[in-house]
C-alpha cells in the first residue's frame, strides 16, 4: 500500500492567522490545507489522511476543544496541536488531558511551530506504522484454526508442549505440529516474538 | 251650593299657594274649596269635587267614621286629630288607595265651623325615601365594589364616608374612619403638607376635573401604601365647596415590582459592566494576539521565503501587504481599548465615594467568600465629594480587591486573606482610596513592572486590568499608586481631588 503524503491541517476562524500559517508552512516545505471552522473540517476529513492538525482553541460554534472531542468519537489518531491565545492555558490544559498532542501559544516563532509540527507528522507516521502491524497480527491471527488458537494461548501464557498436551487432552506430538503451524502462520522466528506480537494488539 | 257659606278671597289664596293638598269642608264634610295640589293628588278638579261630601276620599273604613268625627268635634268641642295629624289611607279618584300625612285645622271664624285638611302625600315620600335608601344601597355596592379606594370628606378634610377597599388598605374599620380627620389621621406623616396643600388646591380651584396627586397612606399597622388618587371637589347648587371626593389606586406592590425589576436591571447592568473587566481583558488579548500571530507568521514565511534559492517574489510581496494591514487591524483594537476606558459617554458627577464602596462592597463580598477571605472596610466619614464616574471607579475597586486575594491565594501561614477598602482625607483636603491586603507584597523589581500591559503574574490573568485600571484613575486626573502595607501585603491607591462647589 503506497503512503499518502503527510498533510497539516490547519483549523482557525481567523483568516490572517489561518493564511499566515499556510504561507509559513509551505516557505517550510510542508503541504498545508486551511479550514475556517470545525465543521467544515470534519466533512472533509477522512481518517486514512495522514497528518497533523493545528487547531485554534477559541472558535465561534464548536470549538477546538468540541471538534477535538468529536475526533476521539470517531477514532481519529491524527496528532493534534493546539494554538492558544494569551490566558487559555486552562483550556490548553484541557486539551492535553484529552490527548492533544502539545499546543502553542500565540504568537509564536515559526521554528517552535515547525518543530512541533515535524514532531507530530512523525508521530502521525509511527502511530499509523503500529496500526498497520497489529492489523497484520490480527489478520494472521484470524487464519489460525480453533486449536491452534489454544495453542498458542497455553504456549504464550509459558507452558510447555507437555502440559498444553496435557490441557487439552492430546498427544505432545500433536501439540508440537499444532505449534509449528502457529509459528508459521504468524510469521514469528521465536516464541519470544510470538508474546511481543500477542501484547502488540492486546 | 246651595246652603254653603262661601269660603274668603284670602282663604282660597292661601289654599292656592299651598305646596301640600288642601281641602276645605263644612261642618258637613261637604268639600268647599279643592286647591291644585289636592287635584293632582286625588285626580279630581276642584269643579267636580266641590259640595261633595270629602268621604270620597276616604277608604271605606274611614269614610263611615268621618262625619262621627265631625260630630263629636261639634259636640264636645274637641277633636283628636286637630293641631297634631296623623297618617291616613285616602283613595285616588281611579280607586287607588294611598297613604297621606293628613293635619286638620279649624278655620278660625267660621260657624258653623270650617275645616281645612292638608294632605301630605307620605306614599310619595315614602317611595322617594325606599328609592333614596335603594339608591344609597346601590351606591355603596357601587363604593364597595370599586377596586380603588373611594373616599368623601368635607370641607374641613372630615372623613365622610369610605369603601371597602379604602378600608382594608387602612386596615380600619369604618367607624374608626368616619368623622376622623382625612390628613391627620391616614396620610403617612412625611406626605401629609403634599396631601394638605392637593386638598386645598383642589376646594380653590373651580371646575369638575379630577385633580391627580400621589402620596402615602399609612395603614393602622404602621405600613406606608403608596396611592395614586383622582381628586374631585364636591360642590352645592352654589358652586360651593362642600368636600372632597377621592379615589386612589394602591400601586404600591407595583412601583414595588417596577422599582424591583429597575434595581435588579441597573445592578445588573453595572455587575455586567464591572464583571466584563476581566472577561473585557481576555477578549482584547485574544483579538490583538490575531493579527500579532499573524504578523509573524507572514514575516517569518517571508524569511524563508527569502532564503529559496528562487525567492517567490509574489508571495513576498503579499504576505508583506498583509503584515501592514493585520498590524493596523492591531492598531484599531487598542483605539477600541483607549476609548473604552476612556468611556466618552459617561457622566462625571460629585459623589460620596464611601458610597460608591459601599454599593460595590456586596458584589465584592462575594469575591471574598470564594477565597475564604474576609473584605472590611475603614471609611472615614464624613469625606468630600469627589467628581468620579461611578461605575469606572467601581470598576477599579472591583479589579483591585480581586488582584488582593489572588495575592494572598497561598498564603502560607494558613490565616485568611483578608483585604481591606479605606478611605481618609488627605493633607491637602482631598481623598484617598486604598485598596490594602496582607499578601506578599511587591519586589522592587515587580513594582516596576506590575502597570505594564500584559504583564501578569496569575497564570490565567490577562496583565490587563491594572493597566485599565491606572487607566480609568489618571483619566480622572490621577495616579494609581504603589505602596508597601504595614506590616505587610500590598497597598494600591489613588487620590481624588475634593469637589469643589461653585461659589454662589
Amino acid at each position: 500500500m503506497k503512503e499518502l503524503p503527510q498533510t497539516v491541517f490547519v483549523v482557525d476562524d481567523d483568516d490572517a492567522v489561518r493564511n499566515s500559517l499556510r504561507l509559513l508552512l509551505k516557505s517550510a516545505g510542508l503541504q498545508a490545507e486551511v479550514f475556517a471552522s470545525a465543521p467544515e473540517f470534519l466533512a472533509k476529513y477522512e481518517a486514512a489522511q495522514p497528518g497533523c492538525l493545528l487547531l485554534d482553541v477559541r472558535m465561534p460554534g464548536m470549538s477546538g476543544l468540541e471538534m477535538q472531542h468529536e475526533l476521539n468519537l470517531r477514532g481519529a489518531t491524527i496528532p493534534v496541536i493546539f494554538i492558544t491565545g494569551h490566558g487559555d492555558i486552562p483550556m490548553a490544559v484541557e486539551a492535553m488531558q484529552h490527548g492533544a498532542f502539545d499546543f502553542l501559544q500565540k504568537p509564536f516563532r515559526d521554528q517552535e511551530l515547525l518543530d512541533r509540527v515535524q514532531r507530530a507528522l512523525v508521530r502521525d507516521s509511527e502511530n499509523r506504522a503500529r496500526l498497520r502491524h497489529t492489523d497484520r497480527i490480527r489478520e494472521r491471527l484470524a487464519s489460525l484454526s480453533p486449536r491452534e488458537r489454544e495453542v498458542l494461548e497455553l504456549v504464550t501464557q509459558g507452558k510447555a508442549n507437555k502440559m498444553v498436551a496435557g490441557d487439552l487432552g492430546v498427544s505432545q506430538r500433536t501439540v508440537e505440529i499444532h505449534r509449528a503451524h502457529v509459528m508459521q502462520k504468524m510469521e514469528a522466528g521465536s516464541l519470544a516474538e510470538l508474546v511481543r506480537m500477542m501484547m502488540a494488539i492486546s | 251650593m246651595r246652603g254653603m257659606s262661601a269660603p274668603t278671597p284670602e282663604v282660597l289664596a292661601l289654599l292656592e299657594a299651598t305646596f301640600d293638598a288642601a281641602v276645605l269642608i263644612d261642618e258637613r264634610g261637604r268639600i268647599l274649596a279643592f286647591n291644585p295640589s289636592a287635584e293632582l293628588m286625588f285626580g279630581y278638579r276642584a269643579v267636580d269635587a266641590l259640595g261633595r261630601n270629602v268621604s270620597m276620599l276616604m277608604t271605606s273604613t274611614d269614610r263611615a267614621g268621618h262625619d262621627g268625627y265631625i260630630r263629636r268635634y261639634l259636640d264636645e268641642g274637641q277633636a283628636r286629630i286637630l293641631g297634631t295629624g296623623r297618617d291616613v289611607r285616602v283613595r285616588h279618584r281611579d280607586g287607588s288607595e294611598f297613604s297621606v300625612f293628613l293635619s286638620v285645622g279649624r278655620l278660625p271664624r267660621t260657624d258653623p265651623p270650617q275645616f281645612i285638611g292638608y294632605l301630605h302625600d307620605t306614599s310619595l315620600r315614602r317611595k322617594a325615601l325606599a328609592t333614596l335608601e335603594k339608591e344609597r344601597q346601590l351606591n355603596r355596592l357601587y363604593l364597595d365594589l370599586a377596586q380603588v379606594m373611594l373616599v368623601a370628606t368635607d370641607r374641613g378634610g372630615k372623613v365622610r364616608l369610605v369603601n371597602q377597599r379604602a378600608i382594608r388598605v387602612l386596615g380600619r374599620p369604618e367607624e374608626d374612619l368616619v368623622g376622623s380627620n382625612w390628613v391627620d389621621s391616614c396620610v403617612a406623616p412625611d406626605d401629609r403638607p403634599a396631601a394638605r396643600s392637593a386638598f386645598r388646591q383642589l376646594l380653590m380651584i373651580g371646575g369638575d376635573e379630577p385633580q391627580g396627586c400621589e402620596y402615602h397612606v399609612r395603614s393602622s399597622v404602621g405600613e406606608d401604601r403608596f396611592v395614586t388618587w383622582r381628586a374631585v371637589a364636591l360642590r352645592d347648587a352654589d358652586d360651593v365647596a362642600t368636600g372632597v371626593m377621592l379615589s386612589g389606586e394602591d400601586i404600591t406592590d407595583q412601583r414595588r415590582a417596577e422599582s424591583e425589576a429597575h434595581r435588579a436591571l441597573e445592578r445588573m447592568n453595572s455587575v455586567s459592566r464591572l464583571a466584563t473587566m476581566g472577561e473585557m481583558a481576555a477578549g482584547i488579548s485574544h483579538e490583538l494576539n490575531q493579527p500579532l500571530a499573524a504578523i509573524a507568521n507572514y514575516a517569518q514565511a517571508c524569511a524563508r521565503l527569502l532564503r529559496m534559492p528562487v525567492p517567490d517574489t509574489p508571495e513576498i510581496g503579499g504576505a508583506l501587504e498583509q503584515i501592514s494591514v493585520q498590524a493596523l487591524r492591531a492598531g484599531e483594537i487598542i483605539r477600541r481599548i483607549r476609548s473604552l476606558v476612556r468611556n466618552e459617554d459617561v457622566r462625571r458627577e460629585p459623589r460620596d465615594i464611601n458610597d460608591l464602596i459601599r454599593e460595590v462592597h456586596a458584589l465584592l463580598a462575594s469575591d471574598a467568600r470564594v477565597h475564604d477571605g474576609r473584605l472590611g472596610l475603614d471609611l472615614a466619614e464624613p469625606l468630600p465629594e469627589v467628581t468620579v464616574d461611578g461605575v469606572q471607579i467601581q470598576q477599579v475597586l472591583m479589579n483591585l480587591v480581586h488582584n488582593a486575594f489572588e495575592a494572598q491565594g497561598n498564603q502560607h501561614d494558613g490565616s485568611p486573606a483578608e483585604v481591606r477598602i479605606a478611605t481618609r482625607i488627605t493633607d491637602t483636603g482631598d481623598v484617598e482610596v486604598s485598596v490594602n491586603d496582607r499578601g506578599p507584597g511587591l519586589s522592587g523589581d515587580l513594582e516596576q513592572k506590575i502597570f505594564e500591559p500584559f504583564f501578569t503574574t496569575k497564570p490565567s490573568g490577562t496583565g490587563l486590568g491594572l493597566a485599565i485600571s491606572r487607566s480609568i484613575i489618571k483619566a480622572h486626573s490621577s495616579r494609581l499608586g504603589y505602596r508597601a502595607n504595614e506590616p505587610q501585603g500590598a497597598c494600591f491607591f489613588f487620590v481624588l481631588p475634593a469637589h469643589q462647589e461653585n461659589s454662589t
